[in-house]
């Protein structure tokens, strides 16, 4: 009998403030961390998104200047977790990093602080381990915006699968950088206002940067949620649009809630990216699974997209919804924009909560599917 | 210690200038041919018609070529057949082709082709398209191919799943260098999938 | 205008990576999308950067960047009629 796995804790640090309950309360009250950025580092024209004020990490951990901004923020998420739950270093314990890009911001960047080659992901894996004297290699995960997610499920598989482990954390982060930016501007996929997830006007996405730290246990704590079940499967259509049809995220959903035992779902936390097609595609998929009259959401109008964070940010808000009952709304939605209907949610809701879907999608075609469910 | 379950049906390893099916040659060119020439010549000699290749990063193609040599041999893939890879250096080639791009301080550049390149993952997705794998996709940064890692991972995932196959293993390409071995595994097999099986395969074209 | 034309199928086949065809391949009034030549959504991408690096034009209207980039032709008299 495979042993069940639940999330124990978790952290945010994110525009909106550190800490997860923080974040969760200005969801509540309509906060968003997305502004007007007009920055020459990041693009020659002004962009809205959502970014870490210096002030939040400056100064805040050992030998400061050996660590870039993005190692800076995973090591003081991962310190607040270990502190909080007094979590071993040692052989027992996991660790998993989700980053789409990574220190990506140093390469050729002539105001880069470090050497390129710390651009390389297993390079910030080896800096985080060594900060911690943890004694398990990081497991680094980078699988476009689906990461966050599915570094989750990775961990989920390894602790079932091994007695040798007992914990597990799991951390999601990028930064916003020139190079992310312009990539985005080339795909003409940034709106040219806040954005408006599943909105009939939507018009792009906006970017976003956030650290969410998850603590994953076999041991079923006060407050953990189940990781219930995962579904993966990847679109086979095209490397950056995303399937018509869903089929991908389609087929995830299916097998999550196969896997799950056909719960009832309480809401969905979708991936929302407000691009025009994102949108229409998740809402194939979720009508095609009969999931049209479920409450949903996407946090996007909230973070912006998180990429190598959002799977996992995402998921922590939403397990504050289970753990204090309340549904947030899903921010920047005016009138319905889909093919197929959805039932977003427009008011935060006070309800008993006990079990939601998350869902994400990313470049390359990959798709992912999670229920939650709360103990 | 329990019989393996799953086997390895086929592999390939593309080592600078040689691509090897299960350790015969389909291909070996003169070592001063760049990685670029290389791989068109692999392509050229695959006798494919997928325009789409030429549209790919290094790390992509290479990518294509093993997974089409390994179809040959052992395939069809399943449609669930998971793809569980690494490597060291994500997708460094056009990470650094678009940083150049956007620095460029004459003419700043940034071209979508070269973006979408920019993600690892990329590999998996062009593989699913060809092969039709609507699949589980895991892209794992390791500093070296650790089969200790990937071969428990693989198993437990062939193991909770009804999913009776996967492709996994390790895709290093450089500017002018490969360092790719893949492997097509499932149920039946001549050799097991088992970490010092996949070590004596990396090693012994050393 | 032929100029243009042959300079503009040069460009298309070297910007997009169209390995297997030449300039003689590329007709004035082929296709680019769909049933012709069989671009997609990233080559449409490409060319609107190609129009504002080479010709200087801004293209930010997806809609209108699907009857510019109908065929060579179609890209040729919209760059004579906006470049800078």
């Amino acid at each position: 009998m495979k042993a069940e796995v639940f999330i124990a804790g978790d952290c945010i640090i994110s525009p909106l403030g550190t800490g997860s309950r923080r974040n969760f309360e200005k969801l509540l009250l309509g906060e968003t961390a997305i502004s007007p950025i007009d920055d020459p580092a990041l693009a020659d024209h002004p962009i809205h998104a959502a970014r870490i004020a210096d002030n939040q990490w400056v100064g805040k951990i050992r030998n400061p200047q050996h660590y870039t901004r993005l190692e800076t923020l995973f090591i003081l998420a991962i310190q607040q977790l270990i502190d909080a739950h007094r979590i071993p270093v040692d052989e027992r314990t996991l660790v998993l990093l989700s980053t789409t890009k990574g220190n990506v911001s140093l390469l050729h960047n002539p105001a880069a602080q470090f050497p390129p080659t710390r651009v390389h992901l297993s390079a910030m894996a080896h800096e985080i381990q060594r900060y911690f004297g943890f004694a398990n290699q990081p497991i680094t995960i980078s699988n476009a915006c689906i990461s966050g997610a599915l570094a989750l499920s990775v961990a989920r598989q390894l602790l079932q699968y091994n007695e040798a482990y007992d914990h597990a954390l799991v951390i999601g982060g990028d930064e916003i950088s020139k190079f992310i930016v312009s990539g985005f501007d080339a795909f003409q996929a940034l709106s040219d206002g806040r954005c408006r997830p599943f909105d009939r006007d939507r018009n792009g996405l906006n970017l976003g940067e956030a650290i969410a730290a998850a603590y994953v246990s076999k041991n079923a704590s006060d407050g953990a949620i189940c990781i219930k079940a995962a579904g993966s499967s990847n679109d086979a259509n095209h490397i950056s649009g995303p399937s018509r049809t869903g089929e991908g995220l389609y087929r995830s959903i299916c097998e999550a809630m196969r896997l799950a035992d056909d719960p009832m779902l309480d809401f969905i936390s979708a991936h929302g990216t407000a691009t025009v097609y994102n949108d229409e595609m998740e809402a194939i998929a979720l009508h095609r699974c009969g999931l049209s009259e479920t409450p949903l959401h996407s946090l996007k109008a909230y973070y912006g997209h998180t990429l190598g964070a959002s799977g996992l940010l995402e998921t922590i808000l939403g397990l504050h919804s289970l753990r204090t009952n309340q549904l947030i709304p899903s921010l920047g939605f005016q009138h319905p924009g889909t093919s197929k209907p959805l039932n977003v949610i427009t008011q935060p809701l006070a309800r008993p909560l006990k079990t939601f879907l998350k869902t994400a999608s990313g470049f390359g075609g990959c798709n992912i599917a999670m229920v939650f469910e709360k103990v | 210690m329990d019989a393996p379950s799953y086997h390895i049906q086929s592999y390939c390893m593309i080592r600078d200038r040689t691509i090897a099916v299960n350790g015969t040659t389909f291909l070996k060119t003169n070592a001063d041919l760049t990685l670029a020439d290389f791989l068109k010549s692999a392509y050229r000699q695959l006798d494919i018609d997928y325009p789409k290749f030429h549209k790919m990063d290094s790390l992509c193609k290479a990518v294509l070529i093993a997974a089409e040599l390994m179809d040959r041999t052992s395939g069809p893939y399943a449609s669930d057949t998971a793809l569980i890879f690494s490597n060291r250096s994500s997708s460094y080639l056009s990470d650094n082709k678009h940083a150049t791009g956007i620095f460029d301080t004459e003419n700043p550049t940034a071209s979508p082709a070269t973006f979408v390149y920019t993600l690892p993952n990329i590999a998996l997705g062009e593989i699913s398209i060809r092969h039709q794998l609507h699949s589980e996709n895991v892209f794992f940064i390791f500093d070296r191919y650790l089969p200790e890692f990937l071969v428990p991972y693989t198993n437990a995932a062939l193991d909770d799943k009804p999913i009776k196959s996967a492709i996994g293993g390790w895709v290093e390409i450089g500017e002018h260098t490969c360092d790719l071995l893949l492997y097509h595994i499932g149920k039946s097999g001549d050799i097991p999938h088992t970490v010092a099986e996949l070590k004596r395969i990396y090693n012994e074209h050393e | 205008m032929s100029e243009l034309t042959e300079e503009l199928k040069a460009k298309i086949i070297s910007q997009l990576n169209l390995e297997d065809l030449t300039v003689d391949d590329l007709d004035d009034n082929t296709p680019l999308f769909g049933n012709g030549l069989g671009l997609d959504s990233i080559d449409a991408l490409e060319l609107i950067v190609m129009l504002d690096k080479s010709y200087g034009i801004k293209l930010s209207d997806p809609k209108e960047g699907r009857k510019v980039f109908e065929t060579v032709q179609t890209m040729a008299d919209f760059i004579e009629a906006n470049r800078k």
